[in-house]
């Protein structure tokens, strides 16, 4: 990281999706189909904001901005560096993609839905362009509790129950991590990110720093459903509606991991980890994750259950990258956020279609229905080839990043695991789309192809989602896409 | 000599005078007094916002009463921290008093509005005269003004249950008066003297006499009383319950901080914590009461998960916050004390705004229970948002006063390795976040949602709205005042 | 036990003893008068408690008159510290036995035990 500039430009973006509010008090009771529009747009606005960071980030210079010192050596500020850069481009884009789709799909409140969605956004575009892990952290619980509200937004029982469980869980860890972040800046003085470690072995003590580090996993472990802690997962993906479960695990489990990473490369550093020795039981928890997660998700009948213990499983591969502490582990890692998030974006977005046009929850009720909703069920098939690791999709990329990175850090079994985990991914995903194209094909009154198979606004995401499944697997070093900027955060970092 | 210099017993004397002419206002027109309460509170407000200047410039202003030079005089003893809190009585004393005018006329006969003002200024007017005394008896006559004050207002519709609650905490409270009262008469029959400087400088010069020592031990049980700390807690969930709402948010923001306040003026003013002949007793004594405040967060915080009762709930909760004040000061480290003053500031805005949101929901619908609170987010926006916002600080969530509080307390406790306080802190905000979000719940997302917005009336939900307000900004804004808090609680440390 | 020293120190010992008379009244007797009288009771301990700190012995009043010097006089802080504490027990008792009154028009009792239903001492 070069040089510091001050710009205003970080603290703008972070709050610019509340512009949306301003259209829902404006404009939500009474002239609803203008309010949506200005959700969408304020949406817009903050993708090409922070396209205007590119510049800079690609550089790898960070711009600093002091918004208020909360408290000697505390305060809450912004900064865009690579990494926040990379997290806060790929928000933008999921966010956009998900708020067209909700045009189509969410019926009745509205207003508080897409409220808490750009407010969503504005909370974890603050996590991701921190320049502390003060401002991490308030932007974390906030981000935590706007959440809720997408979660129960049909108030069913069922989803009260799941937002009851989401809520407890990560309000206990967001205590966890307070208590973290104030034995860290108890023990190491401050809080900023400096592009390095911050704690000191020598001044610390080996003790301190574990138990450190265990309270940041802990908490941080929840959002990004490292087993055990994965609870609320299962349960929340399939309460909330469509998109917001799309987010749910395309992003917001990713700003769990997103807390990781800062704490490995700006907490502790890369050699402070490696003194510690605290790589390999990560890597245990998180293969067992993987391995686990993805058993859990063979036996589920509900598909968005299904593909709920499918993030719990592939949310772990970033772990799993970053626990290597080698180059290319990081890289692997890194790059599986923006591929999973397009991956599983994709694949609930589908399982949303698949409800609202068919009414369909369970895979066993699915027989025959790729012919009614061919696009929809073919980007289906994208995704979840991708989730395998096929070749030519961006899961592959992933995949071979972690592998060589498992070869690089001296641990070449871990290859083991993400082969068994492709073998998993095939056997839970490859029956959905057995059952909806190659199952029960005596349609009559289900093929009625004269009918359009979704609305426009629904169908559009999921082809982009499906589109970049590929583009990522294909066209891996364009400039702009994920990894031309992991590698500059690589370079920083090792 | 100047008319400012005459600000610091104006500040006092305003609201007394206020406080006497009331009832002959109301005499004349009942109507007035009102206005009348109004303008001696806009009044007061204005001789304690104009002192800031002066303490910041030279921290400490005093005033001999009548010119009489201290120690034979009285003294009036204006430091930071006594403004600090002299202004959250100023500021939440007024909106409180403003919520009043709709809710008493509402809710009380109308040959007892006058009562309830007069009784209110008094309250006013003592309170703020506890916290800027330099005098140990002046200090206890002020604070039997406002225990005399507020016994009544918990009375003063005269329901079956509130008298009885009332009567409780007399009984309580006056007993804890008299306890206080015998501290005094000890220490005085031991040093000599009234003033708190100088009784300071007498212990140190003559030495620490156990007379003195069983003074200290009495002077914190008397304020713990008055503070609600556990295990004298028992008259606070019936008093702040059944009081008139408006007098619950005084008596759970400032009255119970009077406690508090005495125990600080002992602890730091009276009885100096660099004093070496009490470092024994000293260090026995505050992890006594650090363990009692810590108890208080835990149980108190049950205690409010497990009621029905609205109220209620919101009462056993400033038990618990009283915990937080008190286990920050008894680290006897900056930070720690630093984040217990922050928390007198976060609660005070926190807790008053809870309250005059159950008032406001009292005063359209007449419920009090959790549960009937469904959809109300949709007819009540302003005042169940503001609820929102104010649990945000009461849990100790960012970005909100109560979570710069709690942050100030986590470190003094860990300035001190005191880490099972630590986790107990944390479990307490765990607890409060179960008792907050539970309303919140009930208030935004359970159903039935009503169609138009039927909305207390402006002079209630704008002060509880400017309270939530207030939670933020100092959630945000938190150095403004935190650097010289922060130089306040040291020197208060440094004796 | 040194009975010269209790002797010496009577008045302390004794305010001590009716304070805990006092205490014991409001503790534990369950008519709310009597409890109002206990109140009383240790305020009257703590009153001459401070009158008697002020003690000299075969002092004067003070006074101020030719030919008696100041260290001779009983000292007065004390008494004009007891006249202010009157004056603030009265009012509080003032407002105990009002709050008394509307009880036992709302109850018909006086009875702690009975009233708050739980027998506890307050």
């Amino acid at each position: 990281m070069s040089k510091s500039t001050t710009s205003v430009l970080p603290a703008v973006i972070v709050f610019m999706p509340w512009l949306a509010l301003v259209g829902a008090m404006l404009w939500g009771k009474s002239r609803p189909g203008f309010a949506k529009i200005v959700y969408v747009g304020s949406t817009v606005a903050t993708l090409l904001a922070i396209l205007t960071l590119y510049p800079r980030a690609q550089g790898g210079v960070a711009s600093t901005q002091k918004l208020v010192g909360i408290a000697p050596r505390v305060s809450l500020a912004f900064r865009v560096d690579t990494v926040g850069f990379y997290f806060a481009l790929l928000l933008a884009v999921l966010w956009l993609l998900c708020a067209i789709y909700s045009l189509g799909y969410i019926h009745g409140r509205e207003t508080r839905y897409y409220c808490f969605l750009s407010l969503n956004l504005s909370f974890c575009l603050g996590v991701a362009l921190s320049a502390n892990m003060f401002t991490l952290f308030i932007f974390y619980e906030l981000m935590t509790l706007a959440t809720y509200p997408l979660i129960i937004h049909e108030e069913t029982e069922e989803a009260r129950r799941a937002g009851l469980k989401y809520l407890i869980y990560s309000i206990s860890a967001g205590a966890v991590i307070l208590l973290g972040l104030i034995l860290q800046f108890y023990y190491g003085g401050t809080l900023s990110f400096l592009g390095h470690g911050t704690l000191n072995l020598s001044q610390v003590g080996k003790p301190v720093l574990l138990t450190i580090f265990s309270i940041y996993m802990l908490g941080f472990g929840v959002k990004a459903c490292v087993m055990p802690l994965h609870g609320w997962v299962p349960d929340a993906h399939p309460a909330a509606p469509a998109p917001a479960s799309a987010l749910l695990s395309g992003v917001i489990l990713k700003v769990g991991i997103f807390g990781i990473i800062r704490v490995v490369f700006e907490v502790f550093g890369i050699e402070l980890l490696h003194t510690l020795g605290v790589s390999l039981p990560m890597l245990i928890v998180a293969s067992f994750t993987i391995i686990v997660g993805s058993l859990f998700a063979i036996t589920q009948d509900n598909l968005k259950r299904r593909l709920a213990y499918s993030s719990v499983a592939q949310v772990s591969y970033i772990v799993l990258g970053l626990f290597l502490l080698s180059p290319d582990g990081a890289t692997g890692g890194l790059l599986h956020i923006a591929h999973h998030a397009f991956m599983k974006g994709c694949l609930f977005l589908c399982a949303g279609i698949i409800i609202h046009e068919t009414g369909k929850k369970n895979v066993s009720e699915m027989d025959g229905i790729g012919s009614r909703i061919p696009i929809t069920m073919a980007a289906f098939t994208v995704a979840a080839l991708g989730m395998m690791g096929i070749p030519l999709t961006c899961g592959f990329i992933t995949k071979w990043f972690l592998g060589v990175g498992s070869i690089q850090a001296h641990r070449p079994y871990f290859i083991a695991v993400l082969l068994v985990s492709s073998l998993l991914n095939a056997v839970y995903f490859l029956p959905v789309v057995y059952v909806a194209f190659f199952k029960g094909r005596s349609p009559g009154e289900e093929l009625r192809l004269s009918k359009r198979e979704t609305k426009r606004s629904m169908l559009v995401p999921v082809i982009i989602t499906g589109c970049m499944v590929i583009a990522l697997g294909v066209f891996v070093t364009v400039k702009g896409f994920p990894y031309s900027l992991v590698e500059v955060v690589v370079k920083a970092f090792f | 000599m100047s008319f400012s210099s005459q600000y610091p017993i104006l500040l006092e004397a305003v609201p007394l005078a206020f406080a006497a002419l009331c009832p002959i206002v109301g005499m004349w027109k009942r109507k007035l007094c009102f206005p009348f309460s109004v303008a001696g509170v806009l009044a007061t407000n204005f001789f304690i916002f104009s002192l800031w200047g002066k303490v910041t410039s030279t921290n400490t202003v005093t005033y001999a009463l009548g010119g009489w030079r201290p120690p034979f005089g009285i003294q009036i003893r204006i430091d930071y921290v006594g403004l600090f809190i002299a202004s959250i009585i100023g500021a939440v004393g007024l909106l409180v008093l403003i919520y009043s005018w709709r809710y008493v006329s509402h809710e009380l006969e109308e040959e007892k509005c006058t009562y309830y003002y007069t009784l209110y200024l008094l309250l006013f007017a003592s309170m703020l005269g506890f916290t800027v005394t330099g005098d140990i008896f002046n200090m206890f006559v002020f604070m039997e003004i406002f225990s005399i004050a507020s016994y009544a207002l918990v009375g003063i519709t005269g329901q079956r249950r509130a008298v009885r609650a009332a009567l409780k905490y007399l009984l309580m409270g006056a007993t804890s008066s008299i306890i206080v009262l015998l501290a005094i008469a000890f220490l005085y029959g031991t040093v000599g003297s009234l003033n708190m400087e100088d009784i300071a400088g007498r212990l140190q010069v003559g030495g620490y006499t156990s007379v003195a020592g069983v003074a200290l031990v009495l002077f914190l049980i008397g304020f713990a009383v008055k503070a609600a700390l556990f295990p004298v807690h028992v008259w606070l969930p019936d008093a702040h319950s059944i009081a008139p709402s408006p007098i619950s948010a005084v008596l759970s923001a400032l009255v119970i901080k009077m406690g508090v306040l005495g125990i600080l003026r002992i602890f730091f003013t009276v009885y100096t914590p660099g004093f070496a002949d009490l470092s024994g007793t000293w260090n026995a004594l505050t992890q006594a009461v650090a363990w009692c405040a810590a108890i208080s967060i835990v149980l108190a915080s049950i205690m409010a998960i497990i009621q029905r009762d609205f109220k209620v709930m919101i009462a056993y909760s400033s038990i618990a916050h009283i915990g937080y004040i008190l286990l920050g000061v008894c680290m006897l480290t900056d930070r720690g004390l630093t984040g217990g003053l922050y928390n007198i500031l976060a609660h005070a805005l926190g807790k008053s705004c809870f309250f005059l949101v159950a008032g406001a929901i009292i005063y359209k619908h007449g419920f009090r229970r959790i549960t009937s609170l469904r959809g109300l987010g949709r007819s009540m926006p302003v005042t169940a948002g503001a609820f929102a916002v104010a649990s945000l600080s009461i849990v100790g969530l960012p970005p909100s006063a109560g979570f710069i509080a709690k942050w100030y307390i986590l470190w003094g406790c860990l300035q001190k390795h005191q880490y099972a306080f630590v986790v107990m802190v944390l479990l307490g905000s765990l607890l409060a976040a179960v008792y907050c979000f539970r309303v919140v719940y009930y208030m935004f997302f359970v159903g039935p949602y009503g169609d138009g917005i039927d909305e207390a009336p402006a002079t209630m939900f704008v002060p509880a709205a400017s309270l939530a307000a207030g939670t933020l900004f100092f959630g945000i804004f938190a150095t403004l005042i935190l650097p010289s808090l922060g130089s306040a609680a040291r020197a208060l440390l440094a004796g | 036990m040194n009975f010269n020293r209790i002797a010496h120190n009577l008045n302390y010992v004794s305010s001590v003893v009716l304070f805990l008379l006092g205490l014991y009244a409001v503790a534990v007797k369950p008519n709310l008068v009597k409890k109002i009288m206990g109140l009383n009771i240790m305020e009257t301990s703590v009153f001459l408690f401070m009158v008697s700190i002020g003690m000299v012995g075969s002092g004067n009043a003070p006074v101020v008159t030719e030919g008696v010097k100041p260290a001779t006089m009983v000292n007065p802080i004390p008494q004009a510290l007891i006249l202010t504490g009157i004056v603030v027990a009265v009012s509080t008792t003032a407002v105990a036995l009002s709050l008394c009154i509307k009880i036992h028009e709302h109850y018909g009792t006086l009875n702690a035990s009975e009233i708050l239903g739980t027998g506890g001492p307050f």
